[in-house]
């Protein structure tokens, strides 16, 4: 016990100490309006406790990053600080990120898009089916164009188009239904024409087809 | 027609209240001091939106310090009002009104990059009645948390780590199943019945009675642990304790015999949209007992020697427009007390508590809970029992409303099955459990 009182009144001591001097290590900030932070710090310290380290996120609340276009992260990021994608998840979760310099946001998007790709998750194999269906071909019939025109034959992305395949079926859903139901994502305006005529039981298929295309590691 | 204008009044100060706090939110936009260095909606970090349950990332801005974002305004404000009946009156005269009940400052926020801190100050407007029953209010510290965190991470492992300067045993905590953040988040402070006749001493006895220092790690978001060591908050640490001193008839400061010790284990795991934590805590503490004509302590006749220990869990399920929480505690604690003052002999006393609440689009909620507490007969602890026994069963049900997110409006209805060791005139004067259920209406608001 005389060891634990001991220990305590030097952590006084020394909490004092630290609460004068105030010193800080940069490295391991978690200030998001210090421009001298580096992204790479900020994806560590901050980021990760919804995204995960390496940006696989375990919530389905919080899309994965990993490996996902560099230019698509660079885009949302500077969208969520000028307040310009308006999501509800976006706006409770992203908006304080007002002060990120576009140096931040490069590291950022850097930091994401060179991780290990997204992990797949297999679901309803009927499902899968009618979603990799429309995933390839779309719905000639009712104004669906294939995905993979934009996104890839793998889902990989390309540039501004997001990387699909293994990102969480449930937030691929609510992010078709923001682009169908909503102007919260302006950027995004082309995916309201080719979403607009998709059923809900297509676009639940469409998303676990996606879920289920990630990579196997 | 009295009691019809007496309820009219009683309604229109509630709405009175609630559009004046709507319109000061819409037109002062004022968050709280957290939202503001965060930049984030109150959601992010509270569960459903149910201040102050904590989600993962909540929990992550606590350990971390309170470091997360950048500094900004440090005030902020609550108000609660509300209006408490008891089945049959407890005879006070606040039954049945309703009223601005307590205002809280809080000064909360990051410091600099490692130190951060949340102290909370309450005026109670309904604390004591003077000589001519005329009520008078209180101010005094309410919780209080500053802490120095780092946090060491890369790929192979997660290190977060701290200290903790606070004023309340597991107020440090970030679960809310631990007694200081666990339910009721908020409830009546004036009605008779509105918790259980008794509480272990971890239970809120020490609170803002004590400075303790602790330290603590959470290693890769799994394993948390944490000791920390208090002795009565006096001296240059008597800001932790403002609005209690020693002699003081209303307010007297328990004096701790020595340092009292507490530590806390947890293990965590997230897995989809869901997480859950297992834990155990404990608290090992003497105070002496307090003189009952002078309210001064009394040091030099032994004191209380308590032990509690404890287990609980906690179950979460996060994902928007659906929020689950449930909540388990149970504690068992020894008491030995050598004045002879507060217990007749040695004693033991258990409290259990088991909660679930759902919130739906971050709007609209309920919980149900159930708590009990039984104990050992003692002719000197518990004068309010014919048995002379603590034993009582609680149960609370509760309906939301969150219009704002610092804005909740919600009725509590609680009732006893059991009270003081009986359903039925538990008190040996004809009074039965069933007469203390009680109704609490609250309108709960920050900024």
């Amino acid at each position: 016990m005389k060891i634990i009182y001991a220990f305590m009144r030097l952590s006084i001591l020394w909490l004092a100490s630290v609460l004068i001097l105030g010193c800080s290590n940069i490295d391991r900030s978690r200030n998001v309006s210090n421009p001298n932070v580096s992204g790479k710090t900020l994806a560590e310290q901050v980021c990760s406790n919804c995204h995960g380290m390496t940006g696989e996120s375990t919530s389905p609340m919080f899309p994965k990053l990993a490996g996902q276009q560099k230019d698509y992260l660079v885009a949302q990021l500077t969208d969520f600080k000028g307040h310009e994608r308006s999501d509800s998840r976006g706006t409770t979760y992203m908006w304080g990120f007002t002060h990120l310099t576009n140096a931040q946001v490069d590291e950022l998007a850097q930091y994401f898009s060179s991780q290990k790709p997204m992990l797949g998750r297999n679901s309803n194999e009927l499902s899968r089916a009618r979603g990799e269906e429309i995933f390839r071909h779309g719905l000639p019939d009712k104004g669906v164009v294939q995905c993979v025109a934009c996104h890839g034959a793998s889902g990989e992305g390309n540039g501004a188009f997001p990387r699909l395949a293994g990102q969480h079926a449930n937030y691929v859903i609510e992010q078709i239904k923001v682009f169908q139901q909503t102007d919260q994502r302006p950027r995004g305006a082309p995916m309201k024409q080719v979403t607009h005529a998709l059923s809900e039981s297509d676009t639940t298929a469409v998303a676990q087809f996606l879920e289920s295309m990630g990579a196997m590691h | 027609m009295k009691i019809i204008s007496t309820r009219f009044h009683s309604g229109c100060l509630l709405i009175g209240v609630a559009m004046l706090t709507l319109l000061g939110m819409q037109s002062a936009q004022a968050v709280p001091s957290f939202a503001n260095q965060t930049g984030q909606s109150c959601v992010a970090c509270h569960a459903g939106g149910q201040y102050p349950e904590l989600t993962p990332y909540g929990r992550m801005f606590k350990l971390t310090g309170y470091t997360m974002g950048e500094r900004s305004n440090p005030l902020a404000a609550m108000v609660v009002a509300s209006r408490t009946s008891t089945k049959n009156s407890d005879g006070s005269t606040l039954n049945g009104r309703a009223i601005v009940d307590f205002a809280s400052v809080f000064l909360a926020g990051k410091v600099t990059d490692n130190i951060g801190g949340f102290a909370q100050y309450t005026q109670s407007f309904y604390d004591t009645q003077d000589t001519n029953n005329n009520w008078t209010g209180h101010f005094a510290a309410d919780n209080f948390d500053l802490r120095y965190a780092d946090r060491q991470i890369d790929a192979k492992s997660d290190v977060v780590w701290g200290l903790t300067l606070h004023n309340n045993p597991s107020v440090q905590d970030v679960w809310n199943s631990s007694p200081a953040w666990g339910y009721p988040y908020v409830s009546t402070t004036h009605g008779a019945f509105g918790a259980l006749p008794a509480a272990t001493l971890v239970e809120g006895a020490l609170a803002q009675q004590v400075a303790g220092i602790g330290g603590y790690a959470f290693l890769n978001k799994s394993v948390y642990a944490e000791i920390t060591s208090y002795q009565t908050a006096k001296g240059s640490t008597s800001f932790l304790s403002y609005g209690s001193k020693t002699g003081d008839s209303n307010h007297p400061l328990t004096l701790l015999d020595g340092n009292a010790l507490y530590w806390r284990l947890a293990y965590t795991h997230e897995w989809g949209a869901q997480n859950m934590m297992v834990g155990a805590f404990g608290l090992n503490a003497r105070t002496f007992p307090n003189d009952s004509a002078t309210n001064m302590p009394v040091t030099d006749a032994g004191s209380t020697h308590f032990k509690d220990i404890g287990i609980d869990a906690q179950y979460q399920y996060l994902m928007s427009p659906h929020t689950f929480t449930g909540n388990f505690r149970a504690i068992h604690e020894t008491i030995n007390d050598a004045s002879f003052t507060a217990y007749a002999a040695p004693a033991s006393l258990n409290t259990l508590m088991v909660k679930g609440s759902y919130v739906y689009r971050e709007k609209y909620g309920g919980s149900l809970v159930y708590k009990t507490v039984t104990g050992s007969a003692d002719t000197s602890a518990y004068s309010f029992s014919a048995l002379n026994v603590p034993d009582a069963s609680m149960w609370t049900t509760e309906l939301f409303w969150i219009p704002l997110q610092n804005v909740r409006l919600g009725i509590q209805y609680s009732w006893f099955t059991k009270y003081a060791g009986a359903s039925s005139n538990y008190d040996g004067s004809g009074r039965n459990a069933s007469d203390n259920a009680t109704t609490y209406l609250y309108l709960w608001t920050a900024f």
